[in-house]
């Protein structure tokens, strides 16, 4: 259940480049996506944020960055799932969720910097972007790029030299990653034609929930020092034992 | 042990022979089906613990039990359902045998009585070598500490028990808050126990002094002579209602040979 290392160059690391330019806040992904994968109203998967009305008039710019769940190379989520509910899936190193698994805790949402997650109170467990792998699985592109009108979103392979999103990143030149330095998880997002790092964009700290803070630092130092103690205590009477030897009769 | 210092061969030896009744089959069947749940959970609950921030459970172990088991998904399901089957068949036994068993059992074997108290002063103390001098108080069917451990196991069973039942209906309880605080405290309860239970399988299990408390749980009985030396309260109230038994024998030959025409002796069908 680690992160991955040194080796993930090698496997698929599938995550999406979006031209910001192309974005026109028309919000068909969302509908897209909330069809192809029965998200209930009021939770969403994917959302278009709006910087506001940039410059002076008339040179006047508005920008809307489409965001999903970042897919990331050193996920928060993964890391405080309980059970392993939520990986790293080491075939297209998307980020997923067994929803089966789920006991919908609610740690990794708490975790996730870039609020990607949600609990569905429908069902009791977490839901997100899975870059629909059930399309993906089928040769065809997630329902919000092959919805997009601009042309803004790009889905793919990134470590696939031949893939659509590699060719455009390499042709960019430059591109974006919402990270700060303190929050780095390695997002599979790649923005480009736009200045997306700001406030209301950037990745929080990751959150730890007060229960899962506990059990870290109290509860599991606890059993363990129970656990010992009780172990030398048993150990030192077996000693004991072995060395007096056996009684054929207890007087 | 004063009271048995003057105990003559020939007596020591009839008490080795003699057995009595400890744990009745409920006792017996209720240990054993404890003991192969907690041998199937233990394991499966550890391997699902998969946080790297935890850093409990050996990545292998991790995945040897999912890919027996199929995956994280069958690994979960198979821990609460068999979880389920545990307080199932727990919650029944105590409510199908809850006046013939469970009443007496909470009565005269649970309760710490002064003497209990006293013990758990001395025995401590001579535990790490101290008060050699002082003696231990006589001991009822379960000594002071086991009562501790007891205790200790019903409140671990609770709390591992309604923690697992929150986890396992995870999707009708709508606060995550409670789910969060759930796994923490299942996590500490089974600690809580398993941290008593080396003591217990090395005391029940090893320890020379205590052998016959494990041959106990299969057959359900225990010698005089054991009874005698570690449940001393326990062995003369026994010693007592078997002479009382006795006595109501005699009486009914008494009564018999004064009137032989009342052919029917009054001797209770109850066995001692």
């Amino acid at each position: 259940m680690k992160a991955y290392g040194s080796s993930f160059l090698s496997r698929p690391r599938y995550g999406f480049v979006i031209d910001v330019a192309r974005c026109i806040d028309c919000r068909a992904c969302l509908v897209a996506c909330r069809a192809e994968n029965q998200v209930p109203l009021g939770n969403t998967r994917i959302w278009v944020r709006d910087l506001g009305l940039q410059g002076a008039f008339p040179d006047l710019s508005q920008t809307y960055v489409p965001t999903n769940c970042m897919h990331c190379d050193e996920p928060p989520c993964v890391e405080v799932c309980t059970s392993g509910a939520t990986y790293k899936d080491p075939e297209t190193g998307l980020v997923l969720v067994d929803q089966e698994a789920c006991i919908g805790c609610g740690l990794c949402v708490e975790a996730c910097p870039y609020d990607a997650r949600y609990l569905d109170p429908q069902r009791g467990v977490v839901d997100k972007c899975n870059g629909c792998l059930a399309r993906l699985e089928r040769g065809e592109q997630p329902a919000c790029v092959a919805t997009c009108l601009g042309g803004a979103r790009l889905f793919g392979d990134l470590n696939d030299p031949e893939s659509d999103v590699a060719k455009t990143l390499g042709k960019a030149g430059r591109a974006q990653q919402l990270v700060t330095a303190e929050t780095n998880p390695g997002p599979n997002i790649h923005y480009l034609n736009g200045d997306v790092q700001q406030t209301g964009l950037l990745p929080r700290a990751p959150r730890y929930a007060s229960a899962e803070t506990f059990w870290r630092k109290a509860a599991v130092p606890a059993v363990l020092a129970a656990l010992a103690l009780s172990f030398l205590g048993q150990a030192a009477a077996f000693t004991r034992q072995l060395l007096t030897g056996e009684k054929e009769f207890d007087e | 042990m004063s009271h048995d210092d003057c105990i003559p061969l020939a007596e020591r030896k009839r008490l080795r022979e003699k057995m009595i009744k400890k744990h009745n089959l409920a006792n017996i069947l209720t240990h054993w089906f404890n003991v192969a749940m907690w041998a199937l959970l233990l394991p499966t609950g550890l391997a699902i613990l998969s946080s790297p921030r935890l850093g409990l459970v050996p990545e292998g172990w991790q995945t040897l039990m999912r890919n027996l088991f199929g995956g994280t998904a069958n690994l979960v399901r198979f821990h609460y359902s068999l979880g389920l089957l545990w307080l199932a068949v727990l919650t029944f036994n105590i409510l199908v045998g809850f006046r013939r068993y469970f009443v007496p059992f909470s009565r005269e074997r649970m309760l710490l009585d002064r003497d209990d108290v006293e013990w758990l002063k001395v025995k401590p103390l001579q535990m790490i070598g101290l008060a050699r001098d002082r003696r231990l108080p006589p001991q009822d069917v379960y000594n002071a500490g086991q009562k501790l451990y007891m205790y200790a196991v019903i409140a671990g069973t609770m709390g591992i028990g309604a923690t697992g039942l929150v986890l396992t209906f995870h999707r009708f309880i709508p606060w995550p808050g409670l789910i969060q605080w759930a796994l923490p405290i299942h996590f500490g309860a089974v600690g809580l126990v398993v941290a008593g239970l080396i003591v217990h399988v090395y005391m029940g299990a090893v320890f020379p002094e205590e052998k016959e408390a494990f041959f106990s749980m299969f057959t359900g009985k225990v010698s005089a002579w054991y009874a005698r030396r570690h449940h001393a309260k326990w062995y003369w109230r026994k010693a007592l209602e078997e002479a009382e038994w006795e006595e109501r024998v005699l009486e009914g030959g008494r009564r018999l040979r004064a009137a032989p025409a009342e052919a029917e002796p009054a001797v209770p069908v109850e066995a001692g």
